[in-house]
């Protein structure tokens, strides 16, 4: 149904201003903030939910929390998304698959590391099978800490990767997110996060290899993963 | 012996020591049972006792103690249990004792259910079974080394490139 503009109710000085003085309804911006602006915005969700932040994650897209009004929807396929949310323990099996996912989603992305398991595998970080942190294998943007977060810090982290990549594009100079540190009774193991000087570009040759080693070698392209994954390393060495 | 919702826990016993010549479980459990009776102890069951369901497969390591003789072999001890809806006792167990990579007969062909659970203790505890379809790992990725439920895998054993 059509809404008759002269029945409209809502009245607010600023908004009245503005449309009684011509000239005002149109605003001027950079091609650049317009495309922030609509990044930021629209903030489409690939949920990796393998444990209990999974369900938390959900109560943050269902409509109590409703990531939706910040335009964060959440989709079910890689290619259509601009934020990979990882809730949950990641496992060595599962790694590569997320590995997989991950390079399958267009640039620009980003990733959130929701919970205590997927930021350093917490308790479960000694198991054999839990790789202890997934900022070993993708770069993480954000990182949400509990066990699990509520919902409104998973809120919070969206926010957090708003001002981001508010500040990305206008040029100031951000302090990347550092990975909380872990309880000091842990002591196994200490894979180099992404990033961390020490961290050799064998192993990102590895990953990738091993996340591209799960099938379709021709869609990923991994001749140009590997020389990527170098050329990356190199400027980061000087 | 078939009696509907009755308790046949002694009938079940009877079958496993005087048919079946099951010894009593030396460190507490199901009475344990010779491998050669395997198969026929669970056809037995299903078809007379109305035992249909698989209930579960697991499977312990055990390495020699301080007190066993020198160079005793590993032991792993292999529980089964099967379970009936609506008639007698709900469960009946028994127990397989062997030595650490030999192979022990499948049930796959008696239960369909047992297919998972034979692969997931496959997996975890490295036992073989002989005659299984598909006997690949359920749990961990496919080109993982060892078996990590064993008492001798090092826990800091590198899983490259991820761990």
């Amino acid at each position: 149904m059509a809404v008759d503009e002269r029945e409209r109710t809502y009245h607010h000085p600023v908004y009245d201003f503005m449309m009684k003085v011509p000239g005002l309804d149109v605003v001027t911006t950079t091609v650049d903030k317009l495309l922030t602006f609509g990044s930021e915005a629209s903030l489409w969700i690939f949920p990796v939910a393998t444990s209990c932040c999974g369900i938390e994650f959900m109560a943050m897209a269902a409509s109590r929390v409703d990531a939706d009004r910040m335009g964060a929807i959440v989709r079910g396929s890689p290619r259509h998304s601009d934020v990979m949310i990882v809730a949950g323990t990641i496992t060595v099996k599962m790694a590569p698959r997320v590995k997989k996912l991950w390079d399958q989603m267009p640039e620009p992305k980003w990733a959130i590391a929701v919970g205590s398991c997927a930021i350093s595998g917490d308790f479960y970080r000694d198991i054999y099978s839990v790789v202890p942190g997934i900022d070993t294998f993708i770069p993480v943007d954000v990182y949400v800490p509990g066990c699990p977060p509520n919902p409104e810090a998973m809120m919070h982290g969206l926010l957090r990767l708003q001002e981001k990549i508010r500040a990305s594009a206008s040029g100031k100079q951000t302090e990347a997110e550092k990975r909380p540190e872990p309880i000091k009774h842990q002591r196994l193991p200490r894979l180099p996060i992404i990033g961390d000087p020490s961290r050799g570009t064998e192993l990102d040759r590895q990953q990738i290899a091993s996340a591209a080693s799960l099938g379709w070698w021709d869609e990923l392209n991994l001749e140009q993963a590997l020389e990527d994954a170098a050329s990356d390393s190199d400027e980061q060495d000087t | 012996m078939k009696l509907r919702g009755a308790d046949n826990t002694e009938a079940i016993q009877t079958l496993l020591e005087q048919r079946f010549e099951a010894t009593a479980n030396p460190i507490g459990g199901p009475p344990v049972i010779g491998l050669g009776r395997h198969t026929e102890l669970a056809a037995t069951l299903r078809d007379e006792y109305e035992y249909r369901i698989f209930g579960f497969v697991v499977a312990a390591h055990y390495p020699p103690g301080p007190k066993d003789p020198p160079e005793s072999p590993d032991v792993i001890r292999v529980s089964y249990g099967l379970r009936s809806v609506g008639r007698g006792t709900n469960l009946a167990t028994w127990q397989l004792c062997v030595n650490a990579g030999d192979a022990i007969p499948s049930l796959v062909p008696l239960f369909a259910g047992a297919d998972w659970q034979e692969r997931e203790q496959y997996d975890l505890v490295g036992v073989r079974f002989e005659g299984h379809p598909d006997l690949r790992r359920l749990m961990l990725s496919e080109d993982w080394n060892g078996h990590p439920l064993r008492k001798d895998y090092a826990i800091d054993t590198k899983v490259h490139p991820w761990r």
